[in-house]
């Protein structure tokens, strides 16, 4: 494309902990987040989660927020802080740019406690707009696509500044666990009882984990122009519909193939330029079969190195696209490659994901969301 | 036996929405899945099982212990006959 | 520029049969999806080159209610038997899954929650989904329900050049 996108903030809560620094010792060191639930009331513990370590008290401590907003809000408000922080924008205000948010749970953490009564931070636009009054920004809206939110809410963020209506725009998404959702995934018999193996012959689902993270995107211009410290390069994005199933994938991955493919487009890479792709990879035997067959049709001189990072923060749903983006940021950033965790069997059907963390100078890294409804987004972050 | 089966195809029919029909329009060993059948798909196999354990105590593990049981009406009831809990 | 409605509390069973679409899975959708399966039956039937995957014609659909009315049916199953075919429906966007499976667009799908209808956000976004090469047309419907028998359903086919 040719107006240039980049990213000069970036904030992160998961499984992982608070911050930029705790993602990148994990990736680096191999240590998941995935264990038992600690925080959600529920009667279905046997499911292992990636649970942010915090209470929503501790979380509201550490953004300066009331303790009774919802966990979506209270990890939005955390992630905001390191990305504005980071970018300059703290203790100016927000002003003058919009806040884009993806979520699907919203204040629903609270609501399932007083259904049928009506927690009136119920809806996932609400939850949103809570996060943006506090930091002041112009305006909010929320996507909510299931789990390409978060990956959509950035392309929206994008489009906004290509057409001139803003220099500035901060993108991102939040998901925080709650009953309603295990069950509901649980009813589809997609959560593994075990840790996640993404790619691999045992796999048998995925684990829910829940997070925020928040990306400042600028035009380049407008980073030069305020001294900004440009981190990365947004190159390319691409949507596309795999209209096949409401939650289930194509078995030739045609909507996560165009979607990857409008993104090399548009950045106007070749495929062998790409040095790594964080996969959507959740652990799901139709997922995983699905995407390997994507990238293997996107790539037919031979994959880069692919990996999920689902091992570390389980599926964090509506927030996946931002958190990932934020890891592929770091990877870029400190040159490394964020190893595939629990992978152990080969299976025909997937490709082999790069299990060990490795120093690589990336220039190019591709990342994927896919969420039901057949929604699949890709984008492409670069070194600036 | 008889009466097992018209009461699987009653359930069948209220929990996957298949508007307008009767127990008369199913037949017993008519292929439940596939475009032969009744078309039904994956989603349609979880609802199946929820139908086992919510009206018969019924437990599957997983959609794939669910792809013998659920061939036809037929196999259902017998399944359901012999594991009922309740 | 095509545009269709649905009156609140329509038959929807009955406009199906009218329609004709032979398209059973109809009768598992939430009435979000009811409504859009049928607001672009009603735009697009007869379309020259129908069922021919596209990737040229994206699918907007905006509300305030999202899929709430689902949401608490799905709700009220989490007391014994959590329903699978109902927590499909939970999501907002599933209707533009549902649209785009139905007519195999392969194109950009979006679903927006707004504070209320709103015709200069709805058009503003509207314009901004064409800001790619790629699509030269797009379904973008309000479909609004507080309950499964009440709405507010309309849906226009926007070509590029209306725009």
């Amino acid at each position: 494309m040719k107006e240039s996108l980049v990213i000069t903030g970036a904030g992160v809560v998961s499984a992982l902990g608070c911050g930029k620094a705790a993602s990148l010792e994990a990736l680096r060191s191999g240590r998941s987040g995935i264990g038992p639930i600690r925080y959600l009331e529920t009667s279905q513990k046997e499911f292992p989660v990636g649970e942010a370590p915090l209470s929503n008290g501790e979380l509201a401590a550490l953004a300066g927020a009331p303790d009774n907003w919802p966990r979506t809000t209270l990890l939005s408000v955390v992630a905001l802080q390191e990305a504005l922080q980071e970018a300059g924008l703290i203790p100016q205000n927000c002003g003058a740019i919009p806040l884009i948010g993806g979520t699907t749970v919203g204040g629903m953490d609270l609501t399932e406690k007083v259904f049928p009564g009506y927690s009136p931070w119920h809806s996932c636009g609400a939850s949103t707009d809570l996060a943006a009054r506090f930091f002041g920004f112009a305006w909010a809206t929320t996507l909510s696509t299931a789990c390409s939110s978060a990956a959509n809410a950035l392309i929206y963020g994008a489009h906004l500044l290509r057409c001139g209506r803003y220099e500035q725009v901060v993108v991102g998404g939040s998901e925080s666990l709650s009953n309603y959702h295990l069950n509901g995934f649980n009813s589809l018999m997609i959560l593994d009882r075990e840790p996640c193996r993404p790619f691999d012959a045992t796999r048998a689902g995925l684990n829910l984990g829940e997070g925020a993270a928040y990306l400042v995107l600028e035009t380049e211009a407008s980073a030069i122009k305020r001294g900004a410290r440009i981190l990365a390069r947004l190159s390319g994005y691409g949507n596309a519909c795999d209209a096949f199933h409401q939650t289930a994938s194509s078995e030739n991955g045609e909507g996560a193939f165009l979607a990857m493919q409008q993104a090399l487009s548009m950045a106007g890479l070749e495929p062998a330029q790409i040095d790594y792709v964080n996969a959507h990879g959740t652990g799901t035997p139709n997922n995983d079969a699905s995407e390997s067959t994507a990238l293997r049709r996107i790539f037919p001189g031979g994959l880069p190195p692919v990996s999920s990072t689902k091992p570390f923060t389980g599926h964090t749903t509506s927030a996946s696209g931002s958190i990932e983006a934020v890891f592929c940021l770091l990877a870029l950033q400190h040159g490394f490659v964020p190893p595939q965790l629990n992978w152990r069997t080969p299976d025909p059907s997937c490709l082999q994901p790069c299990c060990e963390a490795r120093e690589a100078s990336l220039r190019h890294i591709l990342t994927n969301a896919f969420g039901f409804g057949g929604n699949d987004s890709s984008f492409i972050l670069s070194r600036p | 036996m008889e009466q097992l089966i018209n009461e699987i195809k009653l359930k069948v029919i209220e929990a996957l929405n298949l508007e307008g029909m009767t127990p008369q329009d199913i037949e017993d060993t008519a292929p439940l899945f596939g475009d032969e059948g009744l078309g039904l798909d994956s989603i349609d196999v979880l609802e199946l099982i929820v139908l086992l354990e919510k009206n018969y105590g019924i437990r599957l593990a997983t959609p794939a212990d669910g792809k013998a049981v659920f061939t036809s009406i037929a196999t259902m009831a017998s399944y359901v006959q012999a594991h009922r809990t309740k | 520029m095509k545009q269709v409605n649905i009156p609140s509390g329509a038959n929807l069973a009955q406009l199906y049969r009218d329609l004709q679409p032979d398209y059973p899975k109809f009768f598992k959708m939430d009435v979000v999806s009811k409504l859009g399966f049928l607001l672009t039956e009603m735009l697009v039937a007869g379309e020259a080159g129908r069922f021919q995957p596209r990737q040229d014609r994206a699918v907007l659909v905006f509300s305030r209610q999202g899929c709430l009315a689902n949401d608490t049916h799905y709700a009220a199953t989490m007391a014994d038997f959590p329903s699978p075919a109902l927590f499909v429906y939970t999501l907002p966007n599933i209707v533009s899954g549902e649209i785009a499976i139905r007519n195999k667009y392969a194109g950009e799908t979006s679903a927006y929650v707004l504070e209320s209808y709103n015709k200069d956000t709805m058009w503003e976004l509207v314009r901004q989904a064409f800001q790619d090469r790629i699509t030269q047309s797009a379904i973008v419907a309000w479909i609004d329900c507080p309950t499964d028998t009440q709405w507010t359903a309309e849906a226009f086919l926007v070509n590029r050049n209306d725009l």
